[in-house]
């Protein structure tokens, strides 16, 4: 698990007053009543759109964000490692098929979410835009960045819509042993040689800004927002998910003897929020854009794969066959 | 130029660098075709839907069943279904039943003999499809009625799935070895990984060196 609960581009909302009132009346009160949306119902367009853009750019985070883990399976320390990360890279790419089919009920096809992908028009968690120097990078990633990814999808599997419900579901369930992997090879380290320790201390240092801004800039409640939060597309806000993620993981790493590269951040035990140097977001928007030591990279490697693999579909290929999406 | 990344592997693909023109759209169609999966979880339990694949026919499909619904928890069976085989109703509110809020013709009953149809119920939104068993019929439409007959009392359901047996590819009960290695894979559980022992010894030492 990677990303998922946040997009990365502002909601753009037009139209919403020309839905039918009747129908979204119906439509708002199955959500308040705690029910599901399921493909075949009637659902504003904005909903839609919205939940395209969050379920694919969470399925694009999981096959991208499998490149920078993925590339440390032959280096692994160990058979035992090796082993545990296959299995984690496996199913990093596998919930990228079951979010790909999610996003595909909603009209979308996983050839189009692809080739946006690869276009730069669809975005990905800006993490995987950075580079894994050493071994130690990787289990920061498996550890911290998963974990992470869990908070926004505890959240989200709470949703209103039926096909991201279960797949989040499934990955939830899957997930359970990548933190415990992820965190069992951070404590290895971190409690093991003043070499290990370093290591893994300067990899805490290069990621942790990327952890900061891995929820997303601070959201202002907006109107958008509120709506969205109504229809369970959003279930919790940026700051909401950093918040919590503090709480759970600024502990845990400092008990490894570990220091967090951030002498600003604390507890205010008045507000009981967390204080920080706020990240630097102009760098975010400028990686996110493209301008990062990794963009080129991570797509390349995917449109590679993209063509490369073209005579294979071909080859394939039912000439009487049509598209027929995913039922739920 | 071609681009630089610390991975050799990557090197070694001679990709190349700067701006690249954007990719063609492709056709609505370049892939595959949609295949719906169930799962049994264990034996004598129903099969309850997994989710979908993409798949060039029916045996690639199955393969690809297997590694991403069975690969990771308890299975006993499974069954693949190309998409377009499976009639669907359409969904009721969670407190209604299906059977009560969709009307279909009664077909009139001409042609023999009766095939077999496989019914699929969904519980409530946002669950997952069950099998709830077996009716014998000539259309969709007659097996939907003989479905409400059979089963609408008992199951109320939210949504139904109907599908022809000779569609649905099942696992073979020989090949059912192929889930036997699963409890051997324990490194992918969490249970596997016991770090607060670790912790704590490394605490104390830590503490002891304070101390000193």
């Amino acid at each position: 698990m990677y990303g998922g609960g946040n997009t990365f581009e502002a909601i753009k909302a037009e139209g919403l007053e020309e839905e039918d009132a009747r129908k979204m009346a119906e439509f708002e009160g199955r959500i308040a009543q705690g029910e599901k949306i399921e493909p075949d119902d009637w659902m504003p367009r904005l909903y839609r759109q919205q939940l395209i853009r969050m379920i694919e750019q969470h399925a694009h985070s999981e096959i991208i964000g499998a490149l920078p883990e993925g590339t440390w399976i032959t280096r692994a320390p160990g058979f035992r490692r090796k082993l545990a990360l296959m299995a984690k890279v496996q199913d990093e790419v596998g919930h990228a098929q079951l979010l790909y089919s999610a996003a595909e009920t909603l009209g979308k096809s996983r050839e189009e979410m692809l080739t946006d992908l690869i276009n730069g028009k669809s975005k990905y968690s800006n993490v995987f835009n950075y580079p894994t120097y050493t071994w130690a990078d990787s289990c920061i990633i498996s550890w911290l960045i998963d974990a992470g990814a869990i908070v926004n999808q505890m959240a989200n599997s709470k949703g209103s819509y039926g096909p991201y419900c279960r797949a989040l579901e499934r990955i939830c369930a899957e997930e359970a042993f990548h933190l415990k992997y992820g965190h069992d090879s951070v404590v290895y380290m971190a409690t093991g040689s003043s070499i290990q320790r370093q290591m893994v201390q300067e990899a805490l240092n290069r990621w942790w800004s990327q952890i900061m801004t891995f929820f997303g800039p601070s959201d202002k409640l907006s109107v958008h927002t509120e709506t969205l939060m109504r229809w369970k597309v959003k279930m919790a806000s940026n700051d909401e998910c950093r918040q919590q993620y503090l709480d759970m993981y600024v502990p845990k790493i400092l008990e490894l003897g570990l220091t967090i590269p951030d002498p600003l951040l604390k507890k205010n035990e008045d507000t009981g929020q967390w204080e920080y140097t706020e990240p630097d977001w102009d760098e975010f928007r400028r990686v996110i854009n493209g301008d990062g030591p990794c963009n080129a990279e991570r797509l390349g490697v995917r449109r590679m794969a993209e063509e490369r693999g073209a005579w294979v579909r071909l080859a394939l290929k039912n000439p009487t066959a049509k598209y027929v999406r995913p039922l739920a | 130029m071609s681009l630089k990344s610390l991975d050799p592997r990557i090197n070694r693909l001679n990709l190349p660098d700067g701006e690249q023109p954007p990719m063609e759209p492709k056709a609505a169609f370049d892939q595959f075709e949609t295949y719906e999966v169930f799962a049994q979880k264990r034996d004598n339990t129903p099969f309850t839907y997994a989710g979908p694949v993409h798949a060039p026919n029916a045996d690639v499909a199955f393969l690809f069943a297997k590694e991403q619904y069975s690969r990771r928890s308890a299975c006993s069976g499974l069954w693949v279904v190309q998409t377009r085989h499976i009639m669907v109703s359409p969904y009721a509110n969670d407190d209604e039943c299906i059977y009560d809020t969709f009307k279909v013709e009664i077909p009139e009953h001409t042609a023999w003999p009766l095939e077999s149809y496989e019914v699929f119920h969904l519980k409530k939104r946002g669950k997952a499809h069950t099998h709830i068993g077996r009716v014998g019929a000539t259309s969709y439409q007659e097996a939907y009625h003989k479905a409400k007959q059979a089963f609408a009392a008992q199951h109320p359901a939210v949504n139904m799935w109907v599908v022809k047996s000779k569609n649905v590819l099942q696992s073979a009960e020989e090949d059912r070895d192929m889930w036997l290695t699963l409890p051997e894979k324990k490194y992918r559980e969490p249970a596997a990984y016991k770090v607060l022992d670790r912790i704590k010894s490394f605490k104390e030492k830590q503490q002891k060196a304070l101390n000193k």
